[in-house]
């Protein structure tokens, strides 16, 4: 089944979908691997993994695209990938949308922002005129109507906290967008419990939250309550990424390179302390049983080191 | 040498420097051997053989850095490389500069048209303020970490504002720390002059067969005082009506065999560097 369907059918039961952000093809697999039925590709998180940048709309359509690929084709539940603004005007934006519906993710989402975009959360925003953000979506939408009907399509406006906006214009635009064929509406960052009412209350779509930054946070039972289809933690994982790499460099640093096997000692009880394992070295030895000559797989009764169970 | 600081020298030596567009590893490989010294990769033919897309802005910063890169890489002339509008603001010319340099091209050339951009002779385009422009020149030609990489400062007003306003806009880009000045599109002979004489930088002129600029050969550019010249064009549409002909005659005659010359794998081989890659390994074929 496409990944597109699968996301379609976890959002049927019209409960809140928690999804939590990876922001590469590891981070992803952690993700599954605890049991999450979707992950969230954040371009934040892309830009600072991938490149070491702010997101500050400094990765191109093909870094982020890339990105998306690799991540979907790591796991096997579906994938909502940030698409920016599209990555230019309407035009850009049928471009954008075949290349990430190819990379095979379930679906994206697409702000009003103008070019060059920078993180929903930061200072200093701006976004186009409404009327060209709907001739982007409309153009996004007939791109997935004659490639993948059920690619989720999902519109931000930044207008909340843009120069010049207001959460009224932010709803006006959200509903235009709906029309315009988007099939959820994303308004970034409003800033209180009221405003997050009031988007679920006006807004006439499923609505996708991302509970970060400078917006209120709930529990799953609160926003089921208030009627939230998705909601995404986008940077929860790379800063649990950042303090766990800090705080172990730092050891590294403090004790020197014995701090390592310490820490090796520590992992072993760890879910996830055997990385071959997880890595997936146990698949690739029942594929060469499956597939290689016979007498290749002797290669593993003499030559040294982690042995890979045999299927 | 590095590409950069050969394009240098040759901006400082007398003679006009004529740069064939390559719109692909072949076409730059052709260029060479026709015995031209620079190699112009243009952003129009890059959308048009790399992505199958016209030049509308559609080719990312990565695609088209990619693509100079395989350019720069595979003959031994600097290339000059198309870098749009530098794909955003400050930020991103700055990015992209810095890719530039890592492709190994000697210079660049970057353009006041509103991302996403246009081709320089097709209708509808629009600029981004001179102060805007000229802060991205400046970041461009600031932050190069090769001090002999050439930012080339190219203004599309002429077909937006005026002549006089792209002639100021060159001038004010030169003044922003910008190498080279390219006054895209003049649309007669005395335009030409005006921006020769007027425009106190050396100066970039683009021919491009069909395009909005008369054309005008390369002696009488370098009399009236140009530095640099590009045929953006030349390769592909050379090319385009040479694979349109074949394809006709494939489907009409059911073999792509015909009378006259024949060009077998080898005869293509050998014009992307066949002797070259046999001699090394011959050089290292185990000793028997």
């Amino acid at each position: 089944m496409r990944a597109s369907s699968k996301l379609r059918e976890l959002l049927r039961p019209r409960q809140t979908l928690f999804v939590p952000g990876c922001y590469n093809a590891l981070s992803a697999k952690i993700l599954e691997t605890v049991g999450f039925p979707a992950v969230y590709m954040t371009g934040y998180g892309t830009s600072l993994s991938l490149l070491g940048l702010p997101d500050a709309g400094l990765a191109t359509m093909t870094e982020m695209h890339l990105n998306a690929r690799y991540i979907a084709n790591a796991v096997s539940v579906p994938v909502i990938a940030d698409a920016d603004n599209g990555y230019g005007n309407a035009i850009g934006v049928i471009r954008t949308v075949r290349e990430y519906i190819q990379t095979g993710v379930a679906g994206i989402h697409l702000e009003d922002q103008a070019i060059p975009k920078r993180c929903g959360h930061v200072a200093g925003r701006m976004v186009i005129p409404m009327e060209e953000a709907v001739g982007k979506y409309r153009a996004a939408d007939k791109v997935r109507r004659d490639l993948d009907p059920d690619f989720v399509l999902i519109a931000r406006t930044d207008a909340r906290g843009a120069h010049g906006g207001s959460l009224d214009e932010a709803i006006r635009r959200a509903n235009a967008y709906l029309e315009a064929g988007a099939d959820m509406a994303f308004v970034e960052g409003p800033t209180s419990v009221d405003e997050v009412r009031r988007i679920c209350k006006e807004v006439h779509g499923p609505v996708f939250y991302n509970q970060t930054g400078i917006s209120p946070r709930f529990s799953l039972e609160e926003m089921n309550e208030l009627g939230i289809a998705v909601t995404i933690l986008p940077g929860a994982t790379f800063r649990a990424t950042i303090q766990a790499v800090y705080d172990f460099a730092s050891e590294l640093k403090q004790r020197g390179p014995m701090a390592e096997s310490d820490f090796n000692e520590r992992f072993k009880g760890h879910p996830l302390g055997n990385v071959h394992r997880f890595a997936g070295f146990d698949q690739v030895r029942e594929w060469e049983e499956e597939y290689l000559p016979a007498e290749e797989m002797e290669k593993y009764t003499d030559s040294v080191g982690h042995q890979p169970a045999k299927s | 040498m590095r590409a950069s600081t050969r394009l240098r020298q040759m901006l400082k030596e007398p003679g006009i420097i004529v740069a064939p567009g390559a719109y692909d590893g072949f076409s730059a490989r052709l260029i060479e051997a026709a015995g031209f010294r620079c190699v112009y990769m243009t952003g129009a033919g890059t959308a048009a053989s790399h992505l199958g897309q016209p030049d509308l802005g559609l080719a990312t910063q990565t695609e088209m850095a990619n693509h100079a890169g395989h350019l720069a890489s595979c003959v031994s002339l600097p290339v000059i490389a198309d870098a749009d509008t530098g794909y955003g603001n400050v930020l991103n010319v700055v990015r992209t500069v810095r890719e530039y340099e890592r492709a190994g091209v000697a210079g660049l050339h970057m353009e006041d048209q509103v991302a996403p951009k246009k081709c320089g002779h097709i209708a509808g385009k629009q600029i981004i303020s001179t102060q805007e422009f000229c802060d991205k020149i400046h970041a461009a030609s600031e932050y190069r970490t090769d001090p002999d990489f050439v930012i080339i400062a190219r203004t599309d007003a002429r077909a937006v504002t005026s002549l006089d306003d792209a002639i100021d806009r060159g001038n004010r880009a030169a003044e922003a720390g910008a190498d080279v000045i390219f006054v895209e599109a003049p649309q007669t002979e005395d335009e030409i002059q005006r921006v020769a004489r007027e425009v106190k930088a050396p100066l970039l002129a683009n021919m491009v067969q069909g395009g909005r600029t008369p054309a005008v050969k390369i002696p009488e550019l370098e009399r009236i005082g140009f530095k640099i010249v590009i045929f953006p064009a030349v390769c592909m549409a050379a090319a385009v009506p040479a694979m349109e002909r074949a394809l006709v005659a494939l489907k009409e005659t059911g073999t792509d065999w015909h009378d006259g010359p024949v060009l077998s794998p080898m005869d293509i081989f050998r014009r992307v560097g066949f002797d070259w890659w046999h001699a090394i390994e011959e050089k290292f074929a185990p000793r028997s």
